[in-house]
């Protein structure tokens, strides 16, 4: 089974030539699957590496829940607590009864969802777009895309605040979530993703076979820039979760982000780092979690996306 | 500057690019559709980003532009000041400190990084178990909150009883005031660059390092290579856009550089008494935000945004200039 | 298994579903804030994380004392992100809340520059307290044609505070009194902490930091960074100068933990492990410290006058109206309410803010502090306020005082020599403001 044949594409002769043609280049991925990864088994050294790797990269988190559960003071002690003290729940309470967390954090979910969504739909086209289409213009509008990431965007703020009270759209989840749509980041990610792991007969092959670009984009390009999307849509989905600067200036604590919501807590001239922590904790942990549940679907897609589609 | 920047496709993809399309089967109106379409599409494809840049991201430029020619503070009279902004800029001291430190710190961060990245994801390829486990780990210093790094940083490298200088106590070497010295509180704000950024770009390598035909690594199997020389001949020149996409993005990541800066001081822009790590970024948001000089902040901007610019090319330019050399050495990859 | 053809349409089907969503509760949220469902005029007020106003219960209070009057209070943890979003907001004329907080720093920004965006409190009914507050605070809210565009909250009356433990140990005398009695002048505290360096603790030196000690000294002047006319004056104000060089030299000669105030980790660590055993001390530093050295702390401290019994000021806030706001006159009975005496007091028991309203003088006098050895902390704090001059704010205070106290970090923590700290700090001050 060739990875076209397996997405149930409509347009049988594309799928039997360009399987035909990428089997002379390629084994079929099937066999890639059962062979292949086979050989290449972590030893242990890979396990201690990565086990201190990923001890490091957690680290900080845990240190999250120690300082989340004991008074600020015990914090700013040398050296400070290493282990988690009593008053989790009664800072996370605190937290809680200080700003709507709960509203914040289903707002933060459909913020960063639909940014997702719209990321990976409208960047993996511009992507193919750039990457395996053919048309006029397309070196000076990809240049032009690459400049814009090199926008610095501190300033933009006040300008963007400009244009969102045009439209009516201050303190309007909008107004997070339309400015990041789509993203030169994401266009440029999956453009070079696509130069490399499609090949230029695939889309050839279904041209040939008279399929349209749309087509061959839903059912070629699709499948292969899966795992590229994959990772596109974790970073995409933390990128707007962890938004800061812009959604504290046009969103308010009526209707916030998670961020705005955590901004606005543990207030007085000693900002309460403990009470801060607490609902940082809550803030964040919802996210782990769907990281967690999914990983497999989302990040064991980089594997799974390659080979099934 | 696109040309440069897109690297020659892989090997594997060896169709020629630049062949004319043969032509499509269909006749008639159908065809001409057909040919419409195939005309039309990447422009469709490609409106989106114009768009919504064009509503959200072209004014904001433009204004930047026009404000950098005036002395422009928020909610007062702005005066037109013609390329005063960019004179006073050119000659400030502080300026070419900002540049400078933003370079040695770019150069500190964005190196080890990238190469941790790389070996993380070769690692993260392997059979193993916990794979996912791993994996969504990697994620995890971009998804912690800036405020608990932060706390954590501080902590870490505080001057009395911070676990680095405990660390450097155990070996006998005296405390250091990390935040307070010049190269101390460079290499402080690489480490928290490369631990936040780190597993990000190892995430995007592992992507780019499934799509390699793993029949390329049999067939080095067959001839001998070990793991090493495969890596070398193998998954670098297969990942060799996705490393430029990670060099290109790092590069303006860098010379952007302002949240961990920031962070590190406690929030504000000076970068240390003697600016010992204001960069850029720190330096453009100072002069807007704490000094409420926007005129003169969006002089930064644009400043920043040419050297970023000449900064990409360059990149781009050697990755040519390599890929030049591999080819008339043969091109035995 | 779902295929790609399915997952992708699923997907553009959920998007469209969550864009009609968000537009959906976009547009009710976008609906009319200033009247709420049931007819009653709802008040935002925004402030940053220093005013102890919710924390005093007001905004409930107010509202079950005013019926039909609903308040939305939201709060930003650091005034350097809360005063850029309001500037934000004021430039485009949209989003603003309709009472604001306002920092003393700001408020020769706002009163010079912002006039038109503010609404002219001496023309509503908060008319009549305008009179109440100490002189300088409400001279430095009112325009040159009359306008008052802020009233005062809180400030910040000087006192010193330090560690009775580390004193013993050192042998310095840690009596209140009898201190007051040997620190007549600042070369008196500059004398002790000499004593105290030759005796002290391991690890541990009389002041913080060499700009706490600056903040403290021209804290008790008059004319800083500007005169009377509006003018930068700084570099020839022998004062100024006179107090930096004083702190520079502490600094260089180990008086000082060289630990930058409020950034660095440390310094915040600091008030519980003894690495400086006193502080300048503002009203509102008392709660800091006891949330810094936590129970642990209790009863270590005390606190005195500044030398010689001069009055001095640091910080404070107004509350301000902005010219969007659609409820004036409720915003600014509101203001009147917030300000008042009895409201003052309240703050000030609750979370230690010194009242502006002089009235409320009387009210918090007699309060002690337990944490502090039972401190006369109304007594103390009283007095200074009363004392201090009648401070002249600029535009730029706020950079000058930075540049300043980061030259002086430079001379403890980077060996630079003070006369080369004062010259950099001008030529910033100079180059920024100019």
């Amino acid at each position: 089974m060739s990875t076209v044949a397996a997405t149930g594409v409509v347009v049988p002769d594309a799928a039997a030539r360009s399987a035909a043609s990428r089997g002379a280049l390629y084994p079929a991925p099937a066999r890639r699957r059962r062979r292949g990864r086979g050989n290449h088994d972590a030893g242990w050294g890979t396990y201690v590496m990565l086990l201190v790797t990923a001890a490091l990269f957690i680290a900080p988190f845990y240190y999250m829940i120690v300082a989340a559960s004991r008074p600020m003071s015990e914090m700013v002690q040398s050296p400070p607590p290493l282990t988690p003290g009593p008053y989790l729940w009664d800072n996370i309470t605190t937290a809680l009864e200080q700003q709507n967390i709960a509203k914040a954090i289903a707002n933060s979910f459909l913020v960063s969802g639909v940014v997702t969504v719209a990321t990976l739909l409208l960047c993996t086209l511009a992507g193919f777009a750039f990457a395996k289409l053919r048309f006029k213009g397309k070196k000076f509008l990809f240049t032009l895309t690459l400049g814009t990431m090199m926008i610095p965007t501190t300033l933009g703020v006040v300008p963007l605040y400009m244009v969102m009270a045009e439209f009516n759209l201050t303190g309007n989840l909008l107004s997070v979530i339309l400015p990041t749509l789509v993203t030169a980041f994401g266009v440029f990610f999956m453009r070079q993703y696509l130069i490399q792991s499609l090949p230029d007969e695939l889309i050839e092959a279904a041209r040939v076979d008279g399929a349209t670009s749309l087509r061959t984009f839903w059912s070629i390009v699709l499948p292969i820039a899966r795992p590229g999307m994959a990772v596109l849509g974790m970073l995409t989905f933390m990128t707007a979760w962890n938004d800061f600067f812009w959604p504290v200036i046009t969103l308010n604590s009526s209707n916030p982000t998670v961020q705005v919501a955590l901004n606005n807590l543990g207030s007085g001239y000693v900002p309460d780092t403990a009470i801060i922590m607490a609902g940082t904790l809550v803030g964040t942990v919802p996210v782990i979690i769907v990281f967690l549940l999914f990983g497999r679907q989302i990040v064991g897609g980089i594997i799974a996306g390659a080979v099934k589609g | 500057m696109t040309a440069t920047v897109s690297a020659p496709n892989p090997p594997a993809a060896s169709a020629d690019p630049g062949r004319p399309a043969p032509p499509p089967r269909h006749r008639g109106l159908r065809g001409l559709l057909f040919r419409w379409e195939a005309k039309s599409a990447p422009y469709v494809y490609i409106a989106p980003f114009f768009l919504v840049f064009a509503a959200f991201g072209l004014f904001p430029l433009l204004y930047t532009a026009w404000v950098s020619l005036f002395e422009f503070r928020l909610n007062s009279e702005m005066t037109w000041v013609g390329l005063d902004n960019f004179v006073w800029l050119f000659t400030n001291e502080a300026f070419y400190n900002a540049l400078f430190k933003t370079i040695t710190i770019g150069i500190l961060s964005t190196v080890p990084q990238l190469m941790l990245a790389l070996g993380l994801a070769h690692l993260l390829n392997y059979n193993m178990r916990g794979r996912t486990l791993f994996r969504v780990s990697m994620i995890m210093p971009y998804a912690t909150s800036v405020a608990a790094s932060t706390l954590v940083f501080a902590q870490l490298f505080g001057r009395d009883g911070g676990f680095a200088n405990w660390t450097l106590s155990l070996v006998g070497l005296d405390a250091i005031d990390w935040r307070n010295g010049d190269i101390s509180a460079q290499i402080a704000i690489a480490v928290i660059v490369t631990w936040r950024w780190t597993g990000y770009n190892a995430l995007i390598y592992l992507a780019g390092m499934q799509s390699i035909p793993q029949d390329r690594y049999e067939a080095a199997q067959i001839d001998g290579a070990n793991r090493w020389q495969q890596f070398v001949h193998i998954t670098l020149p297969g990942l060799r856009p996705t490393i430029l996409f990670t060099i290109v993005v790092s590069t303006i990541g860098a010379t952007q550089l302002f949240g961990e800066p920031l962070l590190f001081g406690g929030g504000t822009p000076n970068g240390g008494a003697v600016n010992q790590y204001q960069t850029l970024g720190l330096f453009m948001y100072q002069q807007g935000w704490e000094f409420g000089s926007l005129g003169r902040a969006a002089a930064v901007a644009w400043v920043t945004f040419l050297l970023i610019v000449v900064l990409v090319l360059i990149n781009a330019l050697i990755m040519r200039l390599r890929t030049r050399e591999r080819l008339s050495d043969g091109g035995s990859e | 298994m779902f295929t790609a053809r399915r997952s992708a349409g699923a997907t553009a089907v959920i998007m469209a579903g969550a864009l009609t969503l968000t537009a959906c509760s976009g547009s009710s949220e976008a609906s009319d804030p200033t009247t709420g469902a049931n007819g009653e005029t709802v008040l935002t007020v925004s402030l940053f994380g220093t005013f102890g106003l919710d924390e005093a219960g007001l905004f409930d209070q107010y509202e079950a004392e005013n019926e039909g009057i609903t308040i939305q209070y939201e709060s930003t943890q650091g005034e350097d992100k809360y005063w850029p979003a309001l500037q934000t907001k004021l430039n485009s004329g949209s989003g603003t809340a309709d009472i604001q907080g306002i920092e003393v720093a700001r408020i020769a920004d706002v009163v010079t520059n912002q006039a038109d965006l503010w609404t002219d409190l001496s023309q509503t009914v908060a008319a009549d307290r305008v009179g109440d507050y100490v002189d300088w605070k409400a001279d430095a809210a009112t325009t040159t044609d009359g306008k008052v565009l802020g009233l005062g909250t809180d400030i910040g009356p000087m006192g010193l505070c330090y560690r009775t433990d580390l004193y013993d140990a050192a042998g310095l005398p840690s009596d209140p009194e009898e201190l007051k009695q040997r620190l007549g002048s600042w070369d008196d505290v500059i004398a002790l902490a000499e004593e105290y360096k030759a005796n002290a603790p391991e690890g541990s030196a009389f002041f913080d930091s060499a700009g706490g000690l600056y903040n403290a000294i021209v804290s008790t002047e008059s004319e800083i960074y500007y005169n009377a006319a509006g003018e930068l004056v700084v570099e020839n104000n022998a004062a100024v100068k006179d107090a930096f060089m004083k702190s520079a030299a502490a600094g260089q000669s180990g008086l000082t933990a060289k630990l930058e105030q409020f950034k660095d980790p440390s310094w915040d660590a600091g008030f519980g492990s003894g690495t400086f055993a006193t502080i300048a001390c503002p009203s509102w530093m008392i709660g800091y410290i006891k949330g810094k050295a936590g129970d642990a702390g209790s009863g270590q401290w005390n606190i005195t006058e500044l030398p010689g019994g001069q009055g001095g000021n640091w910080g404070g806030a107004y509350l301000g109206i902005p010219e969007a706001s659609k409820n004036k006159e409720e915003a600014a009975k509101l203001i009147a309410w917030l300000t008042d005496a009895e409201q003052q007091a309240k703050v000030f028991e609750v979370g230690g803010n010194f009242p502006s309203n002089t009235e409320a003088f009387d009210d918090v006098a007699d309060s002690t502090d337990e944490y502090f050895n039972d401190a006369p902390t109304g007594e103390i704090f009283s007095a200074s306020a009363q004392s201090a001059p009648t401070q002249i704010l600029g535009v730029g205070d706020g950079v000058a005082k930075n540049a300043l106290t980061q030259a002086l970090l430079s001379v403890e923590v980077n060996g630079v020599s003070p006369e080369d700290a004062w010259a950099n700090g001008i030529s910033k001050i100079t180059n920024q403001l100019g």
